[in-house]
């Protein structure tokens, strides 16, 4: 019993001696444990908060869309759905309208001119059965408002601009609507318009209305041009939709039955998490990996401070198990702080995710449960390392004689042996790297923790640099000689000759036009299918791709992506086929064409191919476009285009042709805020590895620095000795960081990412600035660590550091 | 007078936790003398040399050390004053286990920016065979030699040697002893503390001290012994 109560004393003056490092060592785990917890877990919280949001709000399960400029007299379809065999496990329906438009929400300060669409549904009852939307600020739209002019704003659309609750408004033909809220909508918890990427809201913007007003403002009374249903549970989807894609072939337009599995919004936020959480497991496998190598490390070697005192005990007599329990002690002082740091850490990492995940995606439901499981699981692993750590020097010294545990650590044999080669230059040069051949393995832990660290640190930063990466490829790609280029998109095909297509070219702010196509399609190989869009462009005009191989003559054939190239493993002269629209009277059909493969371009963006207008005839659209060309006057700004064309009935959009990929950095620097959450953890864990190893350096070395003082070595020199070393072990963690971080994205942009975002060619790009801050803080940071104990060694007691009998 | 020390007394502590380890200490100590200080444990022994090597300042009195005042020395000017002065021999040797026995020796060099070859040196206390050895790879003996040699290194004029045969068996003392007293042959001072009495036979001086004061101080009673007729 006084033994016990002893040994709590002197375990309690040991914590109020070494309590920084404790402190230290125990944030050390609780960032890798807590980290661990918040990275492994996002797919537990993201599927309950999506798949709670789809539900409260009614995600549809199966949709009818309409021909481009097709309606049907509202209850048509409606009523076709009600004849289908499997009518009665159809639990709700609702017919819309959806129409495209421009929209003008600019400011004083800023000229906000977008592509965008208003969404007419029933608001009567409880508002839309199906796809029903969720009023982030203002209010939601009831019945009492049908046809008025009154919209709700898409929420991302009008953060990404900074609109207020409530405004006022252009849609296309200049007519102004009252906007009461911003709200959002399942198709829109991330905006992924057709032809588009997800995360545009930066160009495109949707309105919600009633049914009534956005029939009043297509000019379209009483029509619709899209229903949406939702499925009772048991229902057979497949079936269903082959059920209504007969029932719709009988309505004089065409009509497409999708499921909510084609909506890029929907798959880009759910059948992806898993492959997100895939990166996110990397990195958090990574994370405790360093973290708990440098705990192991640091705990151990503090444990090893005290063999000489458990040898001295051995020597006096003292049981050995007793002996033992003052290292473990303090190895469970830091395992309880590290679960209890842990949990604050975990919360913390979970907190700030969340919160950076609530900014990008506006659910209604954000449910971001404290992982207790997986915290509990990785938290058994932040208790265990300090034992083991502690237990294996302890069992060491207990097993040996007390004799040869009290012996000085050199005399153990953890010095060097056998001959070495004398090197020019002062000792001082020699001892940083004697010291770190002294004790391999302790130092290959400390590069391995630290560079365990940086190799996250680098996954982290170099997954941004190699999407901005390819966002400025597709950028300069877009922009080539031309990077004024406006692109102008129509709201249907016109003959070139129309005057619609004139109007553009006339306009007083343009100075050349050059009508061109953009036909939706898909391309397919026995290696696989996926869809495209086909741009069929003059190459001799404005504006032409650059070819990475082969080149474009006079005869049919398509222009692909690398990317695309070597996903459908087509080499220059194969053949591709192409799924596209052909004009057939007034409607179009989608048929497959072989055509050849006449060259690669170099686009990150898969599925652009370009046809040389010369062969529009294909598509039986000769002297017919649906987007225009525009360079601006000279002296006129895109906004000076934007204002002139917005005001022309056919126009439906007039971006600069950067709007795209200014959309993509501009989604992905919002993600940055999540990978700036990581990266800050990661850095604290990388410096906490550097003080504590230059601390526990200093106090295992504290003789050495001592003799050296009676020498006359001036502390400056023994700072450059220790620094030396560090900067040793910085380089060597940094270089195996980069080469782990390189590995790491390598990883991500060619296997991951490759599955997760097909649709994008992914390079590894590793900007000089990423690199150059790795280096710092692996270099940099790592070795001036030591100067954090310059206070410690300047009151070092000379004399009775000197003294000490190892 | 190499070593000068005035009125120095050293306390540790305050109040009535204070300690006194010096008290009144007059001492002159000339080059080429072999002094032993000579004392019980807790006797003042250590603090003496430490005061004298300037790694423990003085609560009062004058320390003068080859011309300097160390007692109102900057602490920039005590190194300098510790590199180029005073060298020191420890019991437990405190060579670097980092570096071999010829760089250790080398270290001394550095340390003082002396130019003296560290081959001759080693060679010059028998170990010029062992130069590429790393102490753990030498006896006790030859490792006391090696942190002499170190000293020597330094060409400083003050060998402050603290209990430098402590951890040796007999005969390697006595081989360390001889050493020492070749260095204070070639005009070097030294001052060993040991509480061994039959060292102090050897020395041309014995200063004894006792609480803190030195009750004796002259040659050894029965006068000086040559080395190879010590016993203990």
């Amino acid at each position: 019993m006084r033994a016990g109560g002893l040994l709590l004393k002197w375990s309690w003056r040991d914590l109020r001696a070494h309590w920084p490092k404790v402190a230290a060592i125990a944030v050390v785990i609780a960032i890798g444990t807590g980290g661990y917890a918040g990275l492994t877990s996002t797919t537990e919280w993201r599927t309950i908060s999506y798949d709670e949001s789809y539900r409260r709000l009614a995600m549809y399960d199966v949709r009818v869309d309409l021909a481009p400029g097709s309606f049907v007299d509202q209850g048509t379809v409606a009523a076709l759905v009600a004849e289908i065999p499997s009518a009665a496990a159809v639990s709700a329906l609702a017919e819309r309208l959806i129409i495209p438009t421009q929209i003008d929400a600019s400011t004083d300060t800023e000229t906000i001119l977008v592509r965008g669409s208003i969404t007419g549904a029933d608001f009567s009852g409880d508002g839309p059965d199906v796809n029903s939307y969720h009023a982030i600020t203002g209010r939601l739209l009831s019945q009492d408002d049908a046809g008025k002019p009154q919209v709700m704003l898409e929420r991302t659309f009008a953060k990404f601009y900074g609109l207020p609750d409530s405004g006022r408004l252009a849609v296309s033909g200049d007519r102004a609507v009252d906007f009461v809220g911003q709200a959002t909508t399942p198709e829109y918890f991330t905006v992924a318009p057709e032809g588009e990427m997800f995360m545009s809201e930066a160009t495109f913007a949707a309105l919600f209305t009633t049914l009534e007003t956005a029939q009043s403002l297509a000019g379209a009374s009483g029509q619709v041009n899209n229903l949406v249903l939702t499925l009772g549970p048991d229902a057979d989807r497949d079936s269903i939709v082959a059920e209504l894609e007969e029932a719709v072939a009988s309505l004089p337009v065409g009509a497409t039955v999708l499921t909510r599995d084609d909506n890029l919004s929907y798959t880009a936020l759910t059948t992806d998490i898993d492959q997100d959480q895939a990166m996110f497991n990397a990195l958090a496998a990574l994370l405790i990996a360093g973290a708990v190598g440098a705990a192991f490390n640091l705990i151990h070697r503090m444990a090893e401070q005290q063999r000489r005192e458990i040898g001295i005990g051995m020597a006096l007599g003292v049981n050995p198990r007793v002996l033992a329990v003052r290292p473990l002690l303090v190895s469970a002082q830091i395992a309880i702080l590290g679960v209890v740091f842990g949990v604050v850490v975990g919360v913390l990492i979970g907190n700030a995710m969340a919160t950076v995940f609530t900014e990008l995606i506006p659910l209604p439901v954000w449910e971001t449960p404290f992982p207790t499981a997986v915290f509990v699981r990785v938290a058994a692993i932040g208790l265990i390392v300090p034992f083991v750590a502690s237990a294996m020097p302890v069992w060491r010294a207990v097993r040996v004689a007390p004799i040869e545990a009290i012996k000085p650590s050199f005399a153990r044999g953890q010095a060097l042996k056998g001959r070495h080669r004398r090197r020019p230059g002062t000792t001082f040069a020699v001892m940083p790297f004697r010291n770190l051949r002294r004790s391999p393995r302790r130092t290959m832990l400390t590069i391995g923790g630290i560079a365990a660290a940086l190799t996250v640190l680098m996954g982290f930063l170099g997954i941004m640099d190699s999407v901005f990466g390819a966002v400025d490829t597709a950028e300069s790609e877009f922009t080539g000689d031309s990077p004024d280029r406006i692109a102008v998109a129509l709201d249907n095909f016109y003959p070139i000759a129309s005057p619609q297509i004139g109007a553009v070219g006339e306009a007083a702010t343009v100075e050349r036009v050059e009508p061109a196509l953009r036909l939706p399609g898909s391309l397919a190989s026995a290696a696989g299918e996926f869809e495209a869009f086909v741009d069929v462009v003059d190459f001799g005009g404005m504006w032409r791709p650059s070819l990475t191989a082969g080149e474009v003559g006079e005869g049919p054939g398509v222009v692909v992506s690398e990317k695309a190239a070597a996903d459908l493993d087509l080499a220059i002269g194969d053949m591709v086929t192409l799924r596209h629209p052909v004009r057939e009277g007034l409607a179009y059909r989608f048929v497959e064409t072989e055509f050849e493969v006449l060259a690669t371009h170099p686009s990150p963006l898969r599925g652009v191919v370009y046809v040389a207008m010369e062969h529009a005839g294909l598509f039986n659209l000769d002297g017919i476009a649906n987007t225009v060309n525009v360079l601006p006057a000279g002296g006129m700004a895109t906004t000076d285009v934007q204002r002139e064309l917005f005001d022309l009935q056919a126009v439906a959009s007039v971006q600069s042709v950067t709007a795209v990929t200014d959309a993509v950095r501009d989604a992905f620097g919002q993600i940055l805020g999540v990978i700036q959450v990581m990266v800050f953890a990661v850095l604290l864990l990388a410096l906490l590895i550097a003080f504590n190893t230059a601390a526990i350096n200093l106090e295992a070395r504290a003789r050495e620095h001592a003799t050296m003082f009676a020498f006359g070595v001036k502390m400056r020199t023994a700072l450059r000795i220790a620094m030396t070393e560090s900067l040793v072990t910085g380089v060597a963690a940094t270089m195996l960081g980069i080469a782990g971080g390189l590995a790491m994205v390598w990883w991500m942009t060619s296997r991951l990412l490759a599955e997760t975002l097909p649709e994008f060619a992914l390079p590894v790009v590793l900007q000089t600035e990423t690199l150059l801050f790795v280096v710092i803080m692996g270099v940099v940071v790592v070795a001036v660590a030591p100067l954090l104990t310059v206070r410690r060694m300047r009151r070092m007691d000379l004399p009775g550091t000197l003294r000490l009998m190892e | 007078m190499l070593i000068e020390l005035k009125d120095v007394a050293k306390r540790f502590g305050e109040g009535s936790l204070a300690v006194t380890a010096l008290d009144d200490v007059q001492l002159l100590i000339d080059q080429g003398e072999f002094v032993v200080v000579l004392g019980p444990s807790g006797s003042g022994k250590t603090t003496l040399l430490n005061v004298v090597g300037a790694l423990d300042a003085a609560s009062a009195g004058t320390v003068r050390v080859n011309g300097v005042d160390i007692t109102t020395a900057s602490r920039r000017e005590l190194f300098d004053f510790r590199a180029r002065t005073v060298s020191f021999i420890f019991q437990s040797f405190n060579l670097f286990p980092g570096l071999t026995a010829w760089e250790n020796v080398q270290f001394g060099v550095d340390a003082a920016g002396s130019d003296a070859d560290p081959g001759a040196v080693l060679d010059s206390v028998g170990l010029g065979d062992k130069a590429d050895r790393f102490p753990s790879e030498l006896s006790g003996g030859e490792q006391q030699r090696v942190a002499i040699a170190r000293a020597l290194a330094t060409r400083n004029p003050i060998l402050l040697c603290d209990e430098p045969t402590g951890e040796l068996d007999f005969r390697t003392g006595v081989q360390i002893l001889e050493l020492l007293q070749e260095q204070a042959g070639k005009g070097r001072a030294v001052l060993v503390v040991t509480h061994n009495r039959e060292i102090s036979r050897m020395a041309d001086r014995v200063v004894e001290l006792s609480g803190g004061r030195i009750v004796s101080d002259g040659a050894p009673r029965g006068g000086k012994t040559p080395v190879s007729e010590l016993n203990w």
